[in-house]
């Protein structure tokens, strides 16, 4: 029996629709979980996903997707890679599977609320695609790190982590809130797939693909590819909503939803896969920096994109830029010197070579990065570790959750963005964390950081102990050390002897 | 880079996880776009496929290079990211640009 080429049936398939008898449209599709913008729903039927798949054609290729990537790990874990592994790598997995293997979860929640409330039958079809792609991200990044167990408890962070109150989970949790769990059909479509996946999950599952392979890390590279070639797919849902709401007079809605979530995935993923491409990988593994791989994915594709669609790019893309050249280098000094609280093991990997290797990529880090970890180098060389562990609490950010900190040494950059909302003094790292506050404040105004819940009887008494225990430190795991045992400081100490 | 970001603002094409696919994606495009010249960045674990404003990857093609038949849907397994706008048949899979900048 011949068969109809799918473009023949495609739209009739997808666009089931109908008009509702028993209950009003409002009753069925809540404007608060479907479309608060008043677009009428004429409009939304002209709804056209770019990237058309059918069901029978989905499965058959999510299946040879995964055959391929649980049959890369099944042939692989028979070697002796784990045997011996550079602890810098060991961390970059710890990092990642602790921060993202949940966090799929409720990507498929979110994805689940634009299949029952999207208000265009073809985006409720491509999202229940994008719903199961989720899922089977979830499973592989539970999955794959718990073999890795018995060899080492940090792995265990990769079904724990979102289910405790790590500092860094806090920020994980505060974001994935905000642009996933707490928002509409509609604005999810932009924050989520557009903002989020067509952006910064490319340097999280496809920029690292390339360091891992350098690792010869086969399973790793294979799995994060083979989850960005769905994120390539479902993220498709983002661009038709933005061009809607455009022709529909709602471009100012649009482009701030742009503005907020991305901003937001750029905080934490400046610290997921900023600090293990230019300091946990092992020099001789690296291939780019995160800087050049983020002129690659985003200043350049991403923001084209945005473009593209009739946005601008977003008003704070100066300060993105300079902050490239600093926030994850000052949280790789933040996590480090905090090793204790984290669920993997940071090295500090700033010996002689790779700082000249830093020097290289930023210019001007040694007069300044530099500067701090002189410190820390002297005091390791003269037996001083003990001075390396801070004596302080940071001040930290009420939006991205993220201690406030910028450039040190001469070009002291490091200020505190404030702001005063019904008698509540907020503290923010940077003028958009700031911005996406006073945007919407009844959403974020009741939230405490880490630090407001040592002061506000939440983690009570607060000592040290009772800290660690609050964010799950001895509890799941032990947390981090060095993850070099500071051998990174004996080319300093050659250099000394000649 | 600021120089790089300007010069191909508009660049479209695949980025395909390393690989046969990707070795007959490289071949194909450049058969089926005759008039464009390409930019291939091996990323080792992938491969960046650029060219100005609009691209072709063409089914009866891609098999050819491949030496098996491929369907388009299929292409998606080794398509991790694409840079510019989609359009997917049955036939063919294009990137493009409505707006030059």
């Amino acid at each position: 029996m011949p068969l109809l080429e799918r473009s023949d049936w495609y739209d009739i398939a997808r666009d089931t629709n109908w008009t509702p008898d028993f209950v009003p449209r409002e009753e069925l599709f809540p404007s608060e979980l479907s479309d608060p913008y008043d677009i009428p729903q004429a409009e939304w039927e002209t709804f056209d996903e770019p990237y058309k798949v059918s069901y029978r054609e989905y499965v058959k290729v999510q299946r040879e997707k995964d055959s391929s990537a649980y049959s890369v790990k099944a042939a692989l874990s028979r070697s002796k890679f784990h045997d011996g592994l550079d602890e810098g790598w060991a961390s970059v997995l710890k990092l990642h599977y602790g921060a993202v293997a949940l966090t799929e979860y409720q990507a498929s929640q979110f994805q689940a609320r634009m299949v029952r409330f999207g208000p265009s039958p073809s985006m409720r079809n491509m999202a229940t695609y994008g719903m199961l792609d989720e899922l089977r991200h979830a499973q592989l990044q539970l999955y794959f790190p718990h073999e890795l167990l018995p060899r080492d408890r940090h792995y265990d962070w990769a079904h724990e982590a979102a289910h405790t109150n790590n500092w860094a989970i806090l920020g994980g949790r505060h974001a994935m809130d905000d642009v996933m769990m707490c928002r509409d059909a509609i604005t999810g479509a932009i924050m989520v797939s557009f903002a989020f996946e067509t952006g910064l999950t490319n340097l999280q599952m496809v920029g690292l693909s390339t360091d891992a392979t350098n690792m010869g890390d086969f399973t790793f590279a294979n799995m994060i590819t083979s989850i960005q070639s769905d994120e390539a797919r479902h993220a498709q849902l983002g661009s038709p909503a933005i061009e809607i709401m455009i022709k529909n007079g709602r471009k100012a809605e649009a482009q701030q939803a742009v503005d907020v979530a991305f901003w937001r995935m750029w905080r934490l993923f400046a610290i997921t896969v900023g600090i293990p491409m230019d300091y946990y990988i092992p020099l001789e593994q690296r291939h780019l920096s995160f800087k050049e791989f983020m002129h690659e994915w985003i200043i350049r594709q991403y923001d084209r994109q945005v473009r593209e669609l009739g946005l601008e790019t977003p008003w704070y893309w100066d300060l993105l830029k300079d902050d490239i050249e600093n926030h994850h280098h000052c949280q790789q000094g933040g996590i480090w010197s905090w090793r204790p609280t984290v669920w993997w093991n940071p090295p500090g990997a700033v010996g002689p070579r790779e700082r000249e290797w830093l020097e290289e990529k930023y210019p001007g880090w040694n007069d300044s990065f530099g500067t701090y970890w002189d410190v820390i180098t002297d005091n390791l060389l003269n037996d001083r570790e003990e001075k390396t562990h801070p004596e302080c609490i940071p001040i930290i950010c009420n939006m991205c959750q993220i201690p406030i900190s910028n450039r040190p040494g001469k070009l002291w950059k490091a200020r505190v963005y404030q702001h005063e909302h019904e008698g509540r003094r907020y503290n923010f790292c940077t003028e958009p964390c700031r911005w996406i506050f006073t945007t919407d404040p009844e959403r974020y105004k009741k939230h405490e950081s880490i630090v407001d819940r040592m002061y506000s009887g939440e983690i009570n008494p607060p000592t040290l102990d009772n800290v660690l225990t609050y964010m799950g430190i001895g509890v799941v795991s032990e947390g981090g050390h060095d993850g070099h045992d500071y051998r990174w400081i004996d080319g300093f100490r050659a250099q000394a002897a000649e | 880079m600021p120089d790089m970001d300007q010069k191909r603002r508009n660049s479209v094409g695949p980025v395909l996880r390393a690989g046969e696919v990707a070795d007959a994606v490289v071949e194909a495009i450049q058969e089926d776009n005759p008039d464009k010249d390409f930019v291939i960045e091996n990323r080792i674990a992938y491969v960046r496929v650029e060219t100005e404003g609009e691209c072709f990857i063409r089914q009866e093609t891609l098999s050819e290079m491949l030496g098996r038949p491929i369907t388009m849907p299929e292409v998606e397994i080794n398509l991790t990211s694409f840079a510019g706008r989609i359009e997917t048949t049955d036939t063919y899979m294009r990137f493009y640009l409505e707006k030059e900048l």
